[in-house]
């Protein structure tokens, strides 16, 4: 391939990987994409055929400083934006108008700037393979822009130039640089000092969860998210899988309502209490009562806008990037700042409760709240409950009948004029979560018992591989709390919607790539000091801890065994470098030049063969003997074999002359 | 001459200064760098380390071209001061399995001899240079520069090539004229005038076989219709002895003069078949023919030092024809 055109294509590719980070990122929309792409394109099939003039450049140089201009006075609403736009368009004028090669490279260099663009906006792990995609390209464009570079001051002129050719050894040094430098970049990557929490960089946090999770949520909102696979979260778990006990006490719990006006649920409670940690230490969320088993989480939430965070309920304590929290009377925490939203851990304190003490009586008052209602519902309640000793046992009468009698569906549309509650007790007696849960809250209101309805996520899928739970957005879900006998709140869920067990239900490729999405979040995007300082401490742990030696009682400090183990290896390699140093000339000693050798090919195929003991004259004088045509060509090999083998002379034509005169001779005698 | 600062021994075996996108590379790394620290962000850090490991990545793959490229130098068979002469090296690549790519060598100022955009495992190749050399006397081969800017073109890497052979160059030889030649002190001053291959014309004769063609004296061939042949002199029939009066320890201007002069007319005389011989204060060589002998007193001048000239006797009277050169 001639060594311009595939300048010009891994340039163009290292352009297009910018574009489309920039695209990932959402720098750039379908239309900016669009016109990246085609103008790329373009570029390479003209600069295949014309060299575009001076005027020309200057004409489009002008055109995209007014669009600029345009841009960053008028249509842009974020100059960064404006910017981005810029960078793209100079980086397309520079591919295109290009006239040396020195311009194709400056276009991939300053196509660098855009996945430095992209990282101030985005931490999705879209940002990697774009990065080792520009990286590929933009290393062979770079040797290549060399080799035509040394081409030119060499003295090369265009016409050279364009006929200079190159082979699959500039890709293969391209790809051996990449690779190489990959592993030093992620070397480095760790190492290089940190100054704090790492900050997550991200826009556009999509809109859609907040209808399901703010302070005020009307029915059935809930129910718009049960079908979307989207990815909205990821639970790792440090300790490993949970035991089976656990896993129905497990769900992420997010905000917790407690004020129902017949088509909504809405707080009306005080607003919380902020609660901070200083140097990176844990937040005290609240002091939990209550059976159960401790549950670490490590959870990664993608953006979706909501200041709620979500836990497995009850949280105890919290690390969050900012250091600050607020939590409510209800145990909900939000977060205020966005970024802290995206990675935080959690200890939680799971089990069947009941959690926490006695309500005061305006907290009380709030979750017995109820709207004007249809009088069937109360005496549906009663009629359950009927019976009942305790308002436990009553709250589990009314969940084991929602459940059992009452049918899971998606379908939501209406059939009557009637309350909300009231078609779906009576008329249509089947729906989603919401109602479900509603319909519990509201029933155990009725009969004097506090609730109110919780709305988070179901467990999710466990992922092996990251060991992990995946939760997307259709786990969206809806629950109810109740504060029972005075005792404490217990959980209930009547929602027929149930949960299986660990096994994945999706294929395990899926799983895996899920799994490495997880570790970028948290060794890449989420890399901060304070694991720069666990990961050396760590490391100071297994250099102190001694290794017990099997095959003898000697404990060796490991720090001192990796130290030997380092200076043997100085010193192996010191010693390879001596034996390679010697090597050569040991080879040129016991070795006979390629020539030789060959002719010795030639001659044992004709039977002729040097004893172990004969001269190179000697053998020569034996084969004149035998064959005489051979005479001439046989001195003149050995007297080339004689200067490279003791005169130290290089193998000049004439050696290979003399192999084929040999060679000939032999064919004739 | 002064010495070398700092020793070689404290020089780095390799420099390396980058081209204009290195100088680009470097200044993006450190805002990028301070860019990081103030953000925070991560994707910055790891753009950041990427730049860093290009800029590794290149010093080791430049590394491993430069690494093993040996140069033997070729010498030239005479050197004059002052005379410009062409230096060689076989360049060779000593590696046994990788290639240098990309290598170029430069003389000490910079200027480019020759470049290899690729040097195979074990080839050798020749590379050819002119030089000056102003200063008559053993000196050592000037050294190279061995250059790449493999493979990014960011980083011109350059390592020292030093020779350790060293090169007597002879005084810079004076144009002798022929009265110069034939001016002689001393002796008998009679030089036997015979036909020799000289430059002054001894006589025109006709042409006999065995006459070297050469000789024919056209122009008057054509004049009187028969062939006629130039006959030469020798141009010293004599033995020459160059003497070297005074030490040239006090003005060293005037022994240089001298001792060029001296070069030129042991240039004149061998190569005009004449036996010569050198003799002055602590110097003597005796009397020679050919070029090789012409080389070994030209080796003598180079070689004399007014310092050791002072302390050794004075050279003895001649009987034998002699032109005397004065050094001081």
């Amino acid at each position: 391939m001639r060594t311009l055109s595939a300048l010009r294509l891994t340039t163009t590719l290292a352009v297009g990987a910018g574009v489309l980070g920039l695209y990932l990122a959402g720098l750039l929309g379908a239309v900016g994409l669009g016109f990246a792409g085609l103008a790329l394109v373009a570029g390479w099939w003209l600069q295949e055929r014309i060299t575009p003039s001076r005027r020309v450049a200057a004409l489009i140089t002008a055109v995209i400083a007014l669009a600029a201009a345009l841009d960053l006075l008028y249509l842009s609403t974020v100059v960064f934006d404006a910017f981005v736009r810029l960078l793209v368009l100079l980086v397309l004028l520079r591919l295109v108008t290009a006239r040396r090669p020195r311009d194709l490279r400056d276009a991939g260099m300053l196509a660098f700037f855009m996945p430095v663009a992209s990282s101030a906006v985005t931490v999705s792990v879209d940002f990697v393979f774009v990065l080792v995609a520009y990286v590929l390209a933009s290393m062979t464009m770079l040797v290549l822009a060399h080799d035509l570079g040394e081409a030119e001051r060499a003295g090369a002129d265009a016409a050279a130039l364009a006929e200079l050719r190159t082979g699959p050894g500039v890709v293969l040094i391209g790809v051996a640089g990449s690779v190489v430098a990959a592993g030093v970049t992620l070397a480095l990557f760790f190492v290089i000092p940190r100054v704090g929490e790492a900050t997550l960089a991200f826009r556009n946090p999509s809109q859609r969860m907040l209808i399901g999770f703010s302070d005020r949520v009307e029915l059935g909102t809930i129910g718009q998210l049960e079908t979307d696979a989207t990815v909205a979260m990821r639970v790792h778990l440090p300790a490993g899988p949970p035991p089976p006990t656990l896993l129905p006490h497990i769900r992420w719990r997010g905000v917790a309502l407690e004020r129902y006006d017949g088509t909504a649920w809405s707080t009306d409670r005080p607003r919380g209490r902020a609660v901070r940690s200083f140097g990176g230490g844990s937040l005290e969320v609240q002091p939990v009562r209550g059976p159960g088993t401790y549950l670490q989480q490590a959870i990664f939430l993608e953006p979706i806008g909501a200041e709620a965070i979500f836990a497995a309920p009850h949280a105890v304590r919290l690390w969050a990037r900012n250091g600050v929290a607020v939590v409510d009377e209800a145990g909900a925490i939000s977060v205020p700042t966005p970024s802290a939203r995206l990675q935080y851990g959690v200890d939680s304190l799971v089990g069947p409760g009941p959690w926490g003490g006695r309500l005061d009586a305006d907290a009380r008052a709030r979750h017995l709240q109820l709207p004007p209602l249809p009088p069937r519902i109360a005496a549906l309640a009663r009629e359950v409950t009927a019976g009942t000793r305790t308002q436990a046992q009553a709250a589990q009468a009314l969940t084991v009948f929602l459940s059992r009698d009452f049918r899971y569906t998606l379908t939501l549309e209406r059939r009557t004029d009637l309350d909300p509650l009231e078609e779906f007790l009576f008329v249509r007696r089947s729906g989603n979560c919401e109602y479900f849960s509603a319909a519990l809250a509201v029933m155990l209101r009725t009969l004097g018992v506090p609730a109110r309805v919780v709305n988070g996520f179901q467990r999710g899928e466990w992922n092996p591989y990251g060991e992990y739970f995946l939760v997307r957005m259709g786990d969206a879900h809806s629950w109810v709390e109740a504060h029972v006998d005075g005792a404490g709140w217990i959980t209930l869920d009547p929602s027929p919607r149930g949960e299986g067990g660990l096994e994945p239900a999706t294929a395990s490729v899926s799983l895996w790539l899920d799994a490495v999405r997880v570790r970028w979040y948290r060794y890449i995007v989420g890399w901060s000091r304070q694991d720069q300082v666990q990961a050396a401490v760590a490391l100071q742990r297994v250099a102190t801890r001694p290794w017990r030696l099997p095959w003898r009682d000697l404990a060796v400090p490991a720090g001192a065994a990796a130290a030997g183990l380092v200076a043997a290896a100085v010193v192996a390699w010191v010693a390879w470098r001596r034996l390679a140093a010697w090597g050569p000339a040991r080879a040129a000693v016991s070795r006979p030049p390629d020539f030789y050798r060959r002719a010795l090919r030639v001659l044992a195929r004709a039977g002729l063969r040097p004893a172990p003991s004969e001269t190179a004259r000697e053998f020569a004088a034996r084969v004149a003997d035998s064959a005489p045509a051979a005479t001439e060509a046989m001195r003149g090999l050995t007297a080339s074999y004689e200067a490279v083998r003791f005169g130290g002379q290089t193998p000049d034509a004439r050696a290979m002359e003399a192999v084929r005169a040999l060679r000939a001779a032999l064919r004739r005698g | 001459m002064a010495p070398e600062w700092p020793p070689a021994v404290f020089r780095p075996r390799r420099t390396i200064r980058p081209t204009r996108e290195g100088w680009w590379c470097l200044a993006i790394a450190i805002l990028l760098g301070l860019t990081s620290v103030n953000s925070g962000n991560n994707l910055l850090y790891l753009l950041e380390s990427l730049l860093l490991a290009l800029i590794i990545v290149s010093g080791v793959m430049s590394e491993q071209s430069l690494r093993g490229v040996r140069l033997r130098p070729l010498l030239p068979d005479a050197v004059f001061a002052g005379q410009s002469v062409m230096l060689g090296a076989v360049v060779r690549n000593a590696k046994r399995r990788l290639p240098a790519r990309s290598i170029a060598l430069e003389t000490a100022d910079g200027a480019r001899v020759i470049a290899f955009p690729w040097l195979g495992p074990g080839v050798e190749q020749v590379a050819a240079w002119p030089h000056t050399f102003m200063r008559r006397g053993r000196q050592r081969l000037p050294g190279l520069r061995l250059t790449t800017r493999f493979p990014f073109g960011l980083f011109a890497k350059r390592g020292r090539v030093r020779f350790e052979q060293e090169v007597i160059v002879f005084p810079s030889p004076a144009v002798v004229s022929d009265g110069r030649l034939h001016d002689t002190q001393g002796g008998d001053g009679i030089a036997a005038r015979r036909r020799g291959r000289g430059h002054t014309l001894r006589e025109l004769r006709e042409y006999r076989p065995g006459d070297d063609p050469r000789l024919i004296h056209w122009r008057v061939s054509a004049r009187t219709g028969t062939t006629v042949v130039r006959e030469l002199e020798a141009e010293a029939t004599a033995d020459v002895r160059i003497v070297l009066r005074g030490t040239g320890a006090r003005d060293p201007r005037r022994l240089e003069r001298g001792l060029s002069v001296a070069a030129g007319l042991a240039l004149r005389a061998a190569a005009g078949g004449a036996a010569v011989s050198l003799a002055g204060a602590g110097v003597s060589v005796p009397a020679g023919r050919g070029r090789e002998h012409a080389h070994r007193i030209l080796t003598a001048l180079a070689l004399y030092a007014p310092a050791e000239a002072v302390r050794a006797d004075a050279p003895a009277a001649s009987a034998g024809r002699e032109i005397v050169v004065d050094l001081d």
